[in-house]
């Protein structure tokens, strides 16, 4: 980001909605094992 | 934390086709932040096995500074190429999907003894916080909206606290814009010099975590700064850190009835909209996933894997946070807003260091 901006708030589905969403996701594939495990 | 994707970056997504045309706009600068964790995590480990095979004794590097330094380098020279700047500003998406995962490494318990640990300490070094924000922003001479961005700033949550009061209060986006340049110029400065202050004054790692979650500004160097001292130290450095974060509408709600009192900002209607709007909705993602967790819905295995995909989110923050602090961006302002929030972190530091040792030795972290 060469230039940070301020913006105005926005109507709509926000950025927190989808990160859980994709974490709920990604837990429940790990707990039906529907993904090999995750090495670091 | 704010809602919106990044300070940059629109967060809502219209219809089927705008989503697929915004993920492909976002796979160059995706993959800019993969290639940034990755070589952080490559030098941390061709570091780590060259020293070893020549018994060579050397600190250990964490990848995250690595990661950090080269986004540093990259933005502060070449600079981000357009093309990749979208797919760079989902890194705090990352961090808020890492978050929520690391949730899974807390049971229900720990997460209300830290939680109303840091709750209470928070709310102290708050109101000592935009106190003296406010008192020496009036004595360089600051305008006032700018000062409020810089409290809000730097006491809270750091870009997204800006982002959600500049509405709330009606300030300049030139100022807006600043007060964010200078958080994470402050927040950069902040991931060198807390992990050498917490080993010189030889923090536990709860101490230290809690220290960098209640003092460092945005949730991504707060993160940083944790996982720079420690594994344990991330993990608390990140439940403080959401909790500053969770009082984010509280704060702006307040700075929205003192401006709008004095008929520099629009009246607040139903506060408790206003407070549910500006509640960062992630806590309540973290607080399920620990829950679950407590419940023993997951076998130890499975825990592991939530908390290396977890790892793997907060990689590709690290490379953002590196990627997206301009340090250029400081010199248009001039020195005194930097000064006015480098004194104010330095004090919010200090105050947050004295508490953390006080519940350290009271409340047995």
């Amino acid at each position: 980001m060469s230039e940070p901006t301020a913006v105005a708030p926005r109507r709509g589905i926000s950025l927190d909605v989808y990160a859980v969403s994709l974490a709920l996701l990604l837990a429940l594939l790990v707990r039906l094992n529907l993904i090999p495990s995750i090495k670091w | 934390m704010a809602t919106s994707l990044s300070p940059s970056r629109p967060a809502v997504l219209a219809g089927p086709a705008g989503l697929a045309r915004d993920f492909v706009a976002l796979i160059p600068g995706l993959l800019l932040l993969a290639a940034v964790g990755f070589a952080g995590k490559f030098i941390e480990q061709s570091i780590g096995g060259y020293t070893k095979s020549h018994h060579i004794t050397f600190p250990n590097i964490e990848y995250v500074l690595w990661a950090i330094v080269i986004g540093l380098a990259i933005a502060n020279t070449v600079g981000i190429p357009r093309v990749f700047q979208a797919g760079v500003a989902t890194y705090e998406f990352w961090l808020k999907a890492g978050i929520v995962l690391l949730g899974s490494r807390f049971l229900l318990g720990d997460v209300l003894h830290l939680g109303g640990i840091s709750l209470l300490l928070v709310a102290i070094a708050l109101t000592l916080s935009l106190s003296f924000m406010h008192l020496i922003g009036r004595a360089f001479g600051l305008k006032p909206k700018l000062t409020s961005l810089l409290a809000v700033g730097s006491a809270i949550c750091g870009v997204s606290a800006i982002i959600a009061a500049k509405p709330a209060i009606d300030a300049d986006d030139e100022d807006a814009s600043y007060a964010i340049a200078a958080i994470l110029a402050l927040g950069a400065i902040s991931l060198f010099t807390f992990p050498l202050i917490g080993h010189s004054l030889h923090l536990s790692d709860k101490a230290y975590g809690l220290w960098a979650g209640l003092a460092v500004d945005n949730t991504a160097e707060a993160t940083a700064a944790g996982a720079l001292y420690s594994d344990a130290a991330q993990k608390v450095a990140v439940l403080a850190k959401t909790t500053r974060n969770a009082l984010i509408g509280f704060i702006v709600l307040a700075y929205a009835i003192y401006w709008a009192s004095r008929g520099q900002a629009e009246a607040v209607g139903n506060k408790a909209a206003f407070l549910w709007r500006k509640f960062p909705k992630f806590v309540l993602g973290f607080l399920l996933i620990s829950l679950l967790a407590t419940l023993a819905i997951f076998t130890k295995p499975q825990l592991t894997s939530l908390a290396n995909l977890s790892r793997w989110a907060f990689l590709l923050t690290f490379a953002g946070v590196g990627l997206r602090t301009n340090l250029r961006e400081l010199g248009k302002q001039g020195w005194r807003p930097f000064a006015v929030g480098a004194i104010g972190e330095i004090f919010i530091a200090l105050v947050t260091l004295g508490l953390v040792y006080g519940a350290d030795r009271y409340l047995h972290l």
